[in-house]
């Protein structure tokens, strides 16, 4: 048997997640999990580690990635955002993926890791859908049954991917307490793994959670910067200036950032949901309103207030409406390699209708804010090299553009 | 106070221990129905017999709790309450006289709100004894039990059936206090058997942490359960049964008299158990 502390491994490239006493110190991630659930945790981390050298695993995984999944997937060039901007910009196109965004390059994993471990039922959580629809497509294709928690309010914005999910033959909770946005269904979805520890794996969605969940997804998330970094460069013979990408719990961008964070010369940008505005409070801006405490088992940024409880939050998208960053991009702010920005509901929507009209593209409204923080900050970037993570595409949001917008067409 | 080993809940559970005899730990949200009204539940309890109390600080995501503690919760923190507001409840508790042990029962994150050493030095102050944090397990405990410690705070870990061997040793090892032992995997409030089960599970818990006193929790609620734990563990934790009770009777009641008629509610259930846990014999497990 091994000693539990010696599981929870210290990655070199950054401080976090942390392990043990330095959580509490000003470090990031950890294990911040109810006692039930740490030999799951422990034997997920111990079966990850495993899989990552096993090269059947990685075979089955690059299989199902690249037959079913549809990768690699294209970096197109934008020549009319571009003109509009000034910049060179680029987009890696993860809404080109099977099922539309890139939460399913980490579902492909996280459900061959639980036939692994063999267990025949996931459980999901899900914000904007994505996460959901996702999970519900895997385990279809790989015979495990599904259970997706999905707050009330969410499932009525995102009316398009409950029916997905629900004829992808997965069973849809949906969670009334609280807003009953993502952060509910991340507690609802906690609570049924704790209820049922053995037979279940919980396949959490973004680069969030307790530990070994941030580094899991972000490994498996990684793809997209890989990718994107051998794509730029076989394009253009150098590398961007800058890469950016939306924050909500950090998945798409902590997937691309990885790709170039030895690239000291490359800038990384996370943007987050301003909501109404930062300043009137009602956004999901963590980095600009929130500060450092503990939320879903892991140590980050929250907006909270001054007691430790956390607060609601408010965006146009349900992907990005989320109180908690990913420790990553915590541990990334406070070293200073990655800055984070934040793009108002309004700037998002406008840049929907850019990338719609000159691009030719419905971008999801998650991504829609990355788009808009390169709109705001043109002039910083004029001429030069900006790769986008373009992690979704927007049909699940068509209702509430439409609805937002609707005087205005 | 600052010798953890002078503290009264240390006492208390040693005291249990040696005596071979089952004390009852009711946990309380604190400020459900106000302020006022836990006051005067833990004078109740008190009054009943109990052997110390969880005092539970209302936190926004309860993930280990069931569906009564996430209710009881809510009508706390939509009534206003705070951690500051469950200090100065235990301050008011103390300056009439109060004597019970006290253990904070908090999620981490509102204990780290404004900074870990300042709060635990509030909870001290105020006549805290302990703290249970769910969300905390062995391999992230040492900070914050080295911070408790130097105020004379215990800091006590879990153990659940699902905990290895190698793990549940460290626990027993880096518990203060007591031992807090989950009875079955899930979250609180549905009811235990207290069976073949969990006897075999808490004799396995003893006989890997010897001298350590042990309290036993999750979906206990009657007297007959509370009995047959006699000689296997120092507490009973009776959290969700309890907490229903206490709203029930209160709602049940006038405005003015729901705060007595919860506390009247308090007194009868937990008398009841204490009466359990000491009758000699009498009682056989469910």
């Amino acid at each position: 048997m091994r000693q539990a502390r010696s599981n929870f491994q210290v990655p070199t490239r950054f401080p976090g997640p942390a392990g043990g006493a330095s959580s509490l110190l000003g470090g990031f991630g950890g294990c911040f999990a109810p006692e039930t659930l740490m030999q799951n945790l422990l034997d997920l981390e111990t079966s990850w580690l495993e899989a990552r050298e096993d090269p059947e695993f990685q075979l089955e995984l690059d299989l199902l990635l690249t037959t079913y999944a549809g990768r690699a997937t294209p970096l197109s060039d934008a020549p009319r955002l571009s003109e509009l901007v000034g910049a060179e910009v680029l987009l890696k196109r993860e809404d080109l993926l099977h099922t539309g965004a890139h939460k399913l390059n980490n579902t492909i994993g996280q459900c061959l890791l639980a036939k692994r471990a063999g267990k025949t039922r996931i459980i999901a959580e899900t914000g904007a859908g994505q996460h959901g629809v996702a999970s519900a497509t895997t385990a279809a294709r790989l015979g495990l049954e599904c259970v997706v928690y999905m707050g009330a309010r969410d499932a009525a914005r995102q009316a398009p991917n409950v029916s997905r999910m629900k004829l992808l033959g997965a069973r849809v909770e949906l969670v009334e307490s609280g807003a009953q946005t993502l952060k509910d269904a991340v507690d609802e979805a906690m609570r049924a793994w704790v209820e049922d520890p053995d037979g279940s794996h919980y396949v959490l969605g973004s680069a969030l959670g307790p530990h070994p969940f941030p580094r899991i997804v972000a490994d498996f998330q990684s793809v997209i910067g890989r990718e994107a970094r051998a794509q730029v460069k076989e394009r253009t013979g150098g590398r961007p200036d800058a890469v950016v990408a939306c924050v909500g719990g950090g998945s798409n961008a902590i997937g691309i950032f990885r790709g170039f964070l030895d690239d000291e010369d490359v800038e990384l940008v996370g943007v987050e949901a301003g909501g109404q505005g930062v300043e009137t409070g009602a956004h999901a801006a963590r980095f600009s309103g929130g500060s450092p405490g503990v939320l879903h088992g892991t140590h980050t940024y929250l907006l909270q207030d001054g007691g430790g409880q956390v607060r609601e939050t408010t965006s146009v998208s349900a992907g990005l409406d989320y109180p908690a960053v990913g420790p990553e991009h915590a541990a990334l702010h406070a070293l200073g390699r990655a800055r984070y920005g934040a793009a108002s509901d309004e700037a998002a929507l406008a840049a929907f209708q850019v990338l719609a009209k000159r691009e030719g593209i419905l971008p999801a409204l998650e991504t829609s804010h990355a788009v808009a923080w390169i709109m705001e900050n043109a002039e910083e970037l004029r001429g030069k090299r900006v790769l986008v993570n373009l992690s979704g595409r927007g049909d699940k949001d068509l209702d509430t553009v439409l609805r937002v917008l609707g005087e205005r067409l | 106070m600052t010798d953890v080993d002078r503290n009264r809940l240390v006492r208390t559970t040693a005291r249990l221990l040696a005596s071979g005899s089952t004390g009852i730990a009711p946990y309380l949200t604190a400020g459900d129905g106000g302020f006022a009204r836990t006051r005067s539940l833990l004078e109740a309890v008190e009054r009943a017999g109990a052997s110390c109390v969880e005092l539970g600080v209302p936190f926004s995501d309860p993930i280990a709790d069931g569906p009564v503690l996430q209710a009881a919760a809510a009508r706390a923190l939509d009534g206003g309450a705070t951690l500051d507001g469950v200090v100065q409840c235990v301050r008011d508790y103390r300056a009439r006289g109060g004597a019970l042990p006290l253990i904070c029962f908090s999620y981490l994150n509102p204990l780290l709100s404004g900074g870990v050493e300042a709060r635990l030095d509030e909870l001290a102050d105020a006549g805290f004894d302990g703290l249970l944090v769910p969300d905390l397990p062995v391999e992230e405990s040492g900070a914050l039990s080295e911070a408790a410690r130097g105020r004379g705070l215990t800091l006590s870990l879990f153990c659940a059936p699902t905990t290895s061997p190698e793990r549940l040793a460290e626990a027993a090892e880096r518990t203060t206090g007591f031992l807090y032992v989950v009875g079955r995997v899930g979250v609180t409030g549905r009811s235990t058997a207290v069976g073949d089960e969990t006897s075999t599970w808490l004799g396995a818990v003893r006989a890997a942490a010897p001298g350590v006193p042990l309290g036993l929790g999750f979906g206990l609620r009657t007297p007959e359960q509370v009995a047959s734990l006699r000689g296997r563990a120092e507490l009973a934790i009776v959290g969700s049964a309890l907490v229903d009770a206490i709203h029930h009777a209160g709602a049940a009641a006038s405005p003015s008299g729901a705060d007595a008629a919860a506390a009247a509610e308090a007194e009868r259930y937990v008398t009841a158990l204490v009466a359990a846990a000491s009758a000699a014999g009498g009682f056989e497990a469910p």
